[in-house]
């Protein structure tokens, strides 16, 4: 499920069978740091964006959770604590984030936090571009549908 | 007087000009209902929809999958959406091209990933089965057999349509 009209609908009739949400968390900056971060974002994009089209029907692929990259660490820990506690609450037996922010591999919900490196997408050529989204999909999937056989 | 000879006159001039522009605009009005006649001949005649999307001889009869892409045109973003179809030869020699897409609630299914239930397709959402034709197994959450592609075999190459629902098995 996508965050758009349609899918919202559906997922309205069919909740019971959507138990999983996936939240891209998404840091943004200017100037340094800025272009590595935005390479980060889309791989980040491409990659959830094909896992929400292969898991449709059990995943909910949240709008990204954006910060900048210099906010304090605190309050974010404390912004994302309350969208996982409403996720919760709607039913959202599995949850889990997908970001290429080193900082999240270390807060309480590790576990949960599926790092993507950085790569310079905007060198790369569209095969090669192609293989990579493939491979790190497949990686997640293997990832999501293991800890679903085991929650 | 050899001059004189080469020297265009104004009513030359002015008749050259006139028939020159005069057969512009003919060609200008008679070239769009030339167009409307032949139309349909001149129409490109590789289905504008169907897409090449694997040699035939890659094909076996284990179910392959090949990934393809179709434009698709979304408000005013147009874009390229990926489409996947699972494919395979039964032993007569058929080609069926099956849509990936779960009839449940449209995750995609994978070949024979089920340990326990070998050569179906699977379902990983909600453990969703289909035997190798398509058909739902009854019993688990999909209610309809898996979505037929269009196909047509042109110089060696595989070229898919749309995946239309299968009548009831």
């Amino acid at each position: 499920m996508k965050w758009t009209g349609e899918d919202v609908a559906l997922y309205e009739r069919e909740r019971d069978y959507i138990d999983t949400a996936l939240l891209p968390l998404l840091p943004v900056a200017f100037g340094q740091g800025a272009k590595r971060l935005a390479s980060g974002g889309e791989l980040v994009g491409l990659i959830a964006a094909e896992v929400e089209r292969q898991l449709k029907g059990r995943l909910f692929l949240m709008p990204s959770f954006v910060y900048f990259a210099d906010e304090p660490r605190a309050l974010l820990t404390e912004r994302l604590a309350d969208w996982t506690n409403r996720l919760r609450r709607e039913g959202m037996k599995h949850l889990f984030y997908v970001t290429c922010d080193r900082a999240w591999q270390e807060g309480e919900e590790a576990d949960r936090v599926w790092f993507i490196p950085v790569v310079p997408l905007e060198s790369m050529g569209e095969s090669y571009k192609h293989e990579l989204v493939r491979e790190q999909t497949a990686e997640l999937l293997r990832f999501l549908i293991g800890r679903w056989a085991q929650e | 007087m050899s001059d004189n000879k080469h020297r265009v006159t104004r009513r030359q001039f002015l008749n050259y000009t006139l028939t020159g522009v005069g057969g512009f605009m003919a060609a200008g009005m008679l070239m769009p209902m030339l167009r409307f006649a032949f139309d349909p001949i001149l129409k490109d005649e590789a289905g504008t929809e169907m897409v090449a999307v694997a040699d035939v001889k890659e094909i076996t009869t284990e179910p392959k999958r090949f990934d393809f892409k179709v434009k698709v045109k979304d408000a005013w973003y147009e874009s390229e959406e990926p489409k996947s179809a699972w494919v395979y030869k039964t032993d007569k020699g058929e080609i069926i091209a099956l849509s990936p897409i779960c009839k449940h609630l449209g995750c995609t299914v994978d070949w024979n990933t089920d340990k326990e239930h070998p050569n179906q397709f699977f379902c990983p959402c909600h453990y969703g089965r289909y035997e190798k034709d398509g058909t739902n197994v009854p019993g688990t959450p999909p209610q309809a057999p898996l979505d037929r592609y269009e196909y047509k075999v042109k110089d060696g190459k595989l070229y898919l349509g749309k995946a239309k629902p299968r009548k009831e098995a």
